[in-house]
């Protein structure tokens, strides 16, 4: 105990130096004024975005840290498209992290404010559609998903396959905030029908993973991250495209070889004006360079290609000059 | 007569229904009690379970603590409820306050090291001294001088605060943190000390003596610190914050001789502890490994639930705490006092303040979620302050209690009886001098009653936290009131969303348990206030 105390005092003597040098700011904001003390001499990186991608950044995080000393590096899950529009595109944060490509009425937004978004891809996920323990079903097709999750489609499990129970479908998905809904609905709802409205949504894959789980007849979707945790407690469905496909249930690996349907790649997004600060600058550098890595598949993802890096490397280097 | 008509005999004798009604409805009452007492208790027991996770100790642990500990506490307790209440009391407070104490040491150490740091804290004393001198001066010179008086008044201290830190931070050469703590912390805590205790004896002599025993003490820190392997600067914060209010409720307790047994309370269970640890250590039995512990408290959030830890949120939930303090207590209660004593209470005007305060009322139960998002467009959106900073939170969660504290300090106000500002008016004193002689002194136990609760609600808030961007992570514990931060709740939520289990359940848990003793620790304070304060009466 006195141990730690002993060091966190000599740590912070230093920087209590510091802060007597810039403390004529700081004394004056106490005394109530409203001068700007701007970052308060910590440099800093903010990271939003997707549920799915924020345990990849939160990890890069702490491990970019533990390196750099005196970089604040906060992150936040907010869902790819509440991040876009709350945090990213009026220039709150610097960093996005998306489960799907911006939208155009994004970069709209965007340019609006003044950012400039500059896409890096940094991993893939396998998007797993997982329904309870004791559900008779294994393997579904996307025209069978499209049903059960289109606006006015199946009702009960046998209105999509007369081989399947006569009960009604328990749904649960993140909401539309998020980068997995956006990719589910438009990759395999497709432009035929729209997502259903009407179903359990939190942008918590906990509280999914805990519905589905304990409800007899529940469906649910969300990023292999957390099915990899939970796999006792939950059945995840082999997916096919079309009835001639063959069945694969969702792995890393079956995502990497792009077996597995349901795959999608995973983004950050950098405010370009962002990357003239060295700290944001250099974090993006650190994640491009460990999305190659086992740290992306200790996650539970797919990382990207040594190739595919060393392109995202460049053209970080291009975007910052 | 009106009896005769009831023939002479009690409604309901002989109708064994209606008292078997009476009992339903008693039972039914107790039982719904008894219902949210037990579940209430099962929650924080389940909580507390998965916090320091005593069953992963070994039997022979479980069983040398409850016998060191545990039984001869329960053993204390049993003899001071039976025999000897009086010190039960004492046994309670002699128990609490050192507890509270330290947790108020580690408060002021957290506000030293990150948000006013001793330099500033110096300065800031400094200028203040200076400004009273010029402010006293001025009311010697011109006594008649009442308007000009009241300019020097704002205008002095503001301006001293202004010019006098930059000037004393721009000297090259500065004392060393500890001296300077010495004198610009140590010193002023002295004095009070001094004061209180020539006050309570009333004699001079003691207030010295006390005064410069708590000085000695501390100063001591220099010598004896290093030797115990803490530095000096803690040394002074235990002394003066921890030891000083102990030895002197140890002291009262024993001048006034009543329930002086109460104070080996403490020692019992201290005792109890050291013996406990002395024992399990010695004949190698394993404790218990709790995810609360030490290293939960100092370390920075990890992706390693064991190395997870709380500091950051800490320290941000103090600094918030100061931002609403400073921004909506000042407000809350000149609102409150403006509504109570000058507002007119009849005619068009007295509706229109009869309705503002039907609509206080409404405020206070407006969703923390609107006023996340009220805080988000006004101070972020509009104001162009930073998102997710400490300023931005305080003002916002203080947006979402000023309600509570205009009412509850309307409350305390309209509790003071007019006898007393009649009294007051009746010895020529103008409205002004009884509200500030009479009025706010009698209601000020109230008005801090009612903020200290107000202030246990906003350290729970997470919604607006959340709608204003406080970010999930936060590893650096801000040091400005600009950076971004993270609260205690805030974090809670992060983890009960990570994907490992661990910190679902372990991490979480002890950070709920912090949180909660954080909360009774401000509740209970504010209930010892409002008691000293009946008992007064």
């Amino acid at each position: 105990m006195t141990d730690t105390q002993m060091d966190r005092s000599g740590r912070s003597f230093s920087r209590r130096k510091f802060l007597a040098a810039t403390g004529a700011v700081g004394a004056a904001a106490i005394a109530g004024c409203t001068e700007n003390t701007g970052n308060g001499g910590n440099e800093r990186v903010v990271v939003t975005g997707s549920s799915t991608v924020f345990p990849v950044s939160d990890r890069l995080a702490e491990e970019f840290m533990e390196q750099n000393d005196g970089i604040s590096v906060t992150t936040d899950s907010t869902g790819t498209g509440g991040g876009f529009n709350n945090n990213f595109c009026p220039g709150d944060s610097d960093i996005n992290g998306a489960s799907r490509p911006i939208k155009d009425a994004e970069v709209q937004d965007c340019s609006d404010s003044g950012v400039d978004p500059i896409e890096f891809q940094v991993g893939k996920d396998a998007v797993t559609m997982a329904v309870h323990n004791d559900s008779p079903i294994d393997c579904v097709t996307y025209d069978e998903l499209a049903q059960i999750w289109s606006e006015g489609g199946a009702e009960t499990w046998s209105d999509v396959n007369s081989d399947w129970p006569d009960e009604e479908i328990v749904r649960f998905g993140p909401p539309s905030t998020s980068g997995t809904f956006d990719w589910f609905n438009t990759n395999v709802i497709g432009d035929a029908g729209s997502h259903v409205t009407q179903y359990e949504k939190t942008e918590n894959d906990n509280e999914l993973v805990q519905g589905i789980s304990s409800t007899q007849n529940a469906i649910g979707y969300f990023g292999y991250a957390y099915y990899r945790e939970n796999q006792d407690a939950l059945k995840a469905l082999e997916i096919r495209e079309t009835e001639d496909d063959e069945c694969t249930a969702p792995s890393i690996d079956a995502a990497q070889s792009g077996a597995y349907p349901m795959a999608r790649p995973l983004y950050i997004y950098v405010n370009k004006e962002a990357l003239q600060q060295d700290a944001v600058y250099d974090f993006v550098e650190f994640y491009i360079n460990q999305s190659s890595t086992d740290v992306i598949s200790d996650v539970g993802y797919v990382p990207v290609s040594e190739e595919q890096a060393q392109s995202n490397l460049d053209k970080l280097e291009s975007e910052a000059n | 007569m009106a009896t005769d008509q009831q023939t002479g005999t009690w409604y309901g004798t002989g109708e064994a229904v209606s008292r078997v009604r009476g009992q339903a409805f008693k039972t039914l009452c107790l039982s719904a009690t008894l219902l949210a007492l037990l579940s209430v208790f099962v929650l924080l027991l389940y909580v507390a379970n998965d916090a320091f996770q005593p069953l992963s100790a070994d039997t022979g642990w479980l069983l040398v603590t409850i016998g060191t500990v545990v039984v001869p506490s329960l053993a204390a307790v049993g003899y001071y409820y039976t025999r000897d209440t009086r010190a039960g009391e004492t046994a309670t407070i002699a128990l609490g306050l050192p507890i509270v104490s330290l947790l108020l040491t580690g408060g002021v150490f957290i506000t030293f090291e990150h948000v006013v740091s001793v330099y500033q804290w110096l300065s800031i004393l400094v200028s203040l001294a200076v400004a009273g001198g010029i402010v006293y001066a001025h009311s010697r010179v011109r006594t008649e001088a009442d308007l000009e008086r009241l300019v020097v008044v704002v205008a002095v201290p503001a301006l001293a605060l202004w010019f006098i830190p930059k000037l004393i931070l721009s000297l090259p050469m500065l004392p060393t943190q500890s001296i300077a703590l010495l004198g610009s912390f140590v010193v002023p805590v002295a004095v009070v000390v001094g004061l209180f205790v020539r006050r309570q004896r009333e004699n001079d002599r003691d207030g010295v003596i006390a005064a410069v025993l708590t000085l000695v003490g501390a100063a001591a820190g220099f010598g004896v610190a290093p030797v115990v392997g803490i530095t000096p600067f803690v040394w002074m914060l235990l002394v003066t914050v921890t030891a000083v209010p102990v030895s002197l409720y140890v002291e009262s307790v024993i001048r006034r001789g009543a329930g002086v047994s109460g104070l080996a309370f403490p020692l019992i269970v201290v005792g109890g502890i050291v013996a406990s640890a002395v024992l399990t250590d010695t004949l190698g039995f394993a404790g218990p490994t709790p995810w609360l512990d030490w290293g939960f408290l100092t370390n920075v959030p990890s992706r390693t639930p064991e190395d997870a830890g709380f500091y950051p949120p800490l320290v941000g939930s103090v600094m918030m705490l100061l931002i609403i303090i400073i921004s909506a207590f000042p407000v809350g209660v000149g609102a409150a006092l403006y509504l109570e004593e000058y507002a007119p209470q009849r005619g068009r005007w007295g509706r229109l303040v009869d309705l503002i305060e039907v609509n206080i009322g409404n405020l206070a139960g407006v969703p923390s979620v609107v006023y996340g998002v009220l805080g988000l467009a006004l101070f972020i959106r509009a104001g162009g302050l930073g998102s997710g900073t400490a300023l931005v939170g305080g003002f916002t969660v203080g947006l979402l209690i000023l309600p509570i504290v205009i009412i509850s300090s309307q409350e305390a106000i309209s509790a003071v009886p007019d006898s007393m500002r009649q009294a007051s008016y009746g010895m020529g004193a103008t409205k002004w001098q009884t509200t500030r002689n009479v009025v706010l002194p009698e209601a000020l136990p109230g008005i801090m009653t009612g903020n200290i609760l107000a202030m246990g609600r906003a350290i729970g808030e997470t919604a607006p936290l959340l709608i204003i961007g406080a970010p999930a992570v936060v590893r650096i514990a801000p040091n400005s009131f600009t950076n971004k931060f993270s609260a205690m709740p805030r974090q809670i939520y992060t983890w009960s969303g990570e994907i490992d289990a661990a910190f679902r359940h372990g991490v979480l848990a002890a950070g709920v348990v912090t949180l909660l003793v954080v909360l009774l620790l401000m509740n209970g304070a504010a209930i010892l206030i409002r008691n000293k304060y009946q008992r007064r009466e």
